[in-house]
């Protein structure tokens, strides 16, 4: 039992590690600081012009719905293209193959890389908030501010796990990234970012719910303008992360098992 | 000179590998896309005992750094089996892992944005080195390394011999008995190279079992305690360097300085019934003639006449040396199939 424990412990310490070590990594990262520096000021511009055609009639919990989903379209953007890149780049600057060849387990080193980008595109989203305020003038209240921190870490936790199945096929495919742009928009629209799920087609109800961008959406909405504690969507993020983390973990096991044997751990 | 096979007296082997085959499949064409099968690596079999530093020579293409990467569990043998320290390469790979340090040479393998410090740190981990002991051994390998002073600092500022050195340190962090080396020296200047032998020939004292990958003849001749020459994804010749250059012993090299030779001046030299190789070292604008002959200087002026108008500046004659041994061997066992890796229609 206490070895559980302490192999537990090393394996939580190992990716609080490799996500500092991204995290410090994307600070270094002048393209990254200069994304984090502009696309919020162009998220709240978006949301400000969405509030705007409600017209005044809309109302503050509108306007807040809006700046929440448009900062939360920077969060995606700025983890897709992270995830992505962050086996590109390990393959460029051939890191992967020490990566890969690491005593410690590779998922748990991706899993705090795809958390780092994660991380930082909820920069992305305070800030989208920040210039809302100070650039046009928004209100921000949360009514129960209590639990907004723990939706945003379900939903931080929500979207690390879900670029960490992305990148799996990254590991595999050297060009898969290039597939991550067109990733972008769709999971803008199918988990509620730009507009209320209740406004989609049907059809696209279940495959949102698997979507775990979508209950992190929820959980922060819900945490800043819903009328009940965001309880139950901060719970299926949290499960749904679990799941798309056994799944990822499977996947990588496989994918490397190939990359080995098809020789493809170094080309870039 | 045969694949040494010696079985060890003295516990597990280091290294081991019994016929490893290594086959890369690649596809050709757009429309009509066909696959063709590379062997890189055809049956390679050699052992490395514990403490001895083991070089695999060979030119670009021969199988080294394949053979290399199979043994650092980065890619998998078609066939053949491999172990390190006992574990086998394919069922105990996290064993394997956490016995080997893998260095390589030229661009890649750190994070240049950040110190060099941050690099060890994160790889410290990486390699299971518990959060206590990994400043003190960060610092003794910095110490070891020559780095000590420099590590806060970027490595995009760090000399090509400053990166190569980190990597060494890199590689040795979890304090692994078993470290690969493929072409460390590769693009150091004089200088560097020298201070990276320095540093193997430390680890190598200090019961490192060392296999290295190199182009540089002397460096594997001052280092290796035994050698493997590879080509053709075989291995043609080992034995220690002693052993490589007697097989060449009986003859001499005369040193040919020439300006402007030509291929029949050339052509006439191999056709002279005492003279069994010449090798061209092109210059920026001489070239020097290497001509192996059992003769010695006696054929000297037979030589010049051979060459006809060329200008020819110094001539001198000398002892063969391991290069003119790997020179003949790879000359003598080129690949009987036409090209280094046969490639094979599939699909």
């Amino acid at each position: 039992m206490a070895r559980a424990w302490t192999s537990v412990m090393a394996d939580i310490h190992h990716v609080t590690h490799s996500w500092l070590f991204t995290m410090k990594l994307f600070m270094r990262s002048e393209f990254f600081i200069l994304t984090a520096g502009v696309q919020p000021v162009i998220f709240a511009t978006i949301a400000f012009f969405l509030f705007s055609i409600g017209g005044d009639a809309a109302g503050e919990q509108t306007l807040l719905f809006a700046a929440l989903g448009t900062g939360m379209m920077g969060v995606w953007s700025t983890t897709l293209f992270g995830g992505g890149g962050a086996i590109a780049w390990q393959r460029w600057e051939r890191t992967l193959e020490l990566l890969v060849s690491a005593p410690r387990r590779y998922d748990l080193t991706l899993l705090g890389q795809t958390l780092a980008t994660a991380s930082f595109g909820f920069y992305s989203m305070v800030a989208t908030l920040v210039w809302g305020v100070v650039l046009f003038g928004m209100p921000l209240s949360a009514n129960f501010p209590l639990m907004l921190p723990l939706a945003l870490l379900a939903a931080v936790l929500g979207m690390g796990v879900m670029a960490m199945l992305l990148a799996t096929t990254f590991v595999l495919y050297r060009h898969a990234n290039a597939l991550s742009n067109l990733l972008e928009y769709p999971i803008w629209i199918a988990t509620g970012m730009i507009v209320p799920l209740a406004v989609l087609p049907g059809w696209l109800g279940p495959i949102s719910w698997v979507l775990v961008p979508t209950w992190g959406m929820a959980a922060i909405r819900d945490a800043a303008i819903g009328a009940e504690p965001p309880w139950l969507a901060i719970v299926m993020c949290l499960v749904l992360s679990v799941a798309y983390y056994l799944i990822a973990r499977r996947m990588l096991v496989y994918v490397i098992d190939k990359a080995r044997r098809d020789a493809t751990l170094n080309l870039a | 000179m045969s694949t040494e096979t010696r079985p060890s007296s003295d516990g597990p082997l280091a290294i081991e590998a019994l016929d490893l085959v290594r086959t890369y499949r690649t596809h050709l064409g757009v429309v009509r896309r066909r696959s063709i099968d590379v062997e890189a690596v055809r049956g390679i079999s050699f052992e490395v005992r514990p403490g001895e530093l083991f070089g695999l020579l060979g030119p670009n293409g021969a199988g080294k750094t394949t053979t290399i990467k199979m043994l650092t569990t980065l890619l998998l043998p078609t066939s053949g089996t491999a172990s390190v320290m006992g574990f086998d390469l394919v069922t105990s790979t996290t064993e394997v892992r956490k016995r080997i340090g893998y260095v390589f040479g030229g661009e890649g393998g750190l994070y240049d944005r950040i110190s060099g410090l941050d690099n060890l740190r994160f790889f410290a981990e990486l390699y299971g080195v518990e959060p206590a002991a990994q400043r003190p051994r960060i610092d003794a390998l910095l110490e070891m390394v020559g780095l000590t002073g420099r590590e806060g600092e970027k490595v995009e500022g760090y000399s090509r011999g400053m990166r190569q050195r980190l990597h060494i340190a890199r590689g040795l962090l979890h304090d692994p008995p078993v470290l690969f080396l493929d072409e460390p020296s590769l693009g150091l200047d004089p200088v560097g190279a020298r201070e990276l032998r320095r540093t193997i020939a430390d680890l190598v004292a200090a019961g490192k079992t060392i296999l290295l990958t190199t182009h540089y003849m002397f460096e594997a001749d001052a280092l290796c305690d035994r050698i493997a020459v590879i080509n053709g994804g075989r291995i043609v010749a080992s034995g220690t360097g002693a052993d490589l250059k007697g097989a060449i012993a009986d003859r001499g090299i005369i040193e040919i300085e020439t300006f402007g030779v030509t291929e029949e001046a050339v052509e006439r030299l191999r056709s002279d019934p005492d003279v069994i190789a010449v090798n061209t070292e092109d210059h920026e604008q001489s070239q020097i003639l290497l001509i192996q002959s059992d003769r010695g200087t006696e054929i000297t002026q037979r030589l010049i006449q051979h060459l006809g108008d060329t200008r020819i500046g110094k001539i001198s004659a000398r002892e063969p040396t391991l290069e003119d041994a790997y020179v003949h061997l790879i000359a003598t066992t080129g690949d009987t199939d036409g090209s280094a890796a046969r490639a094979a229609a599939v699909a």
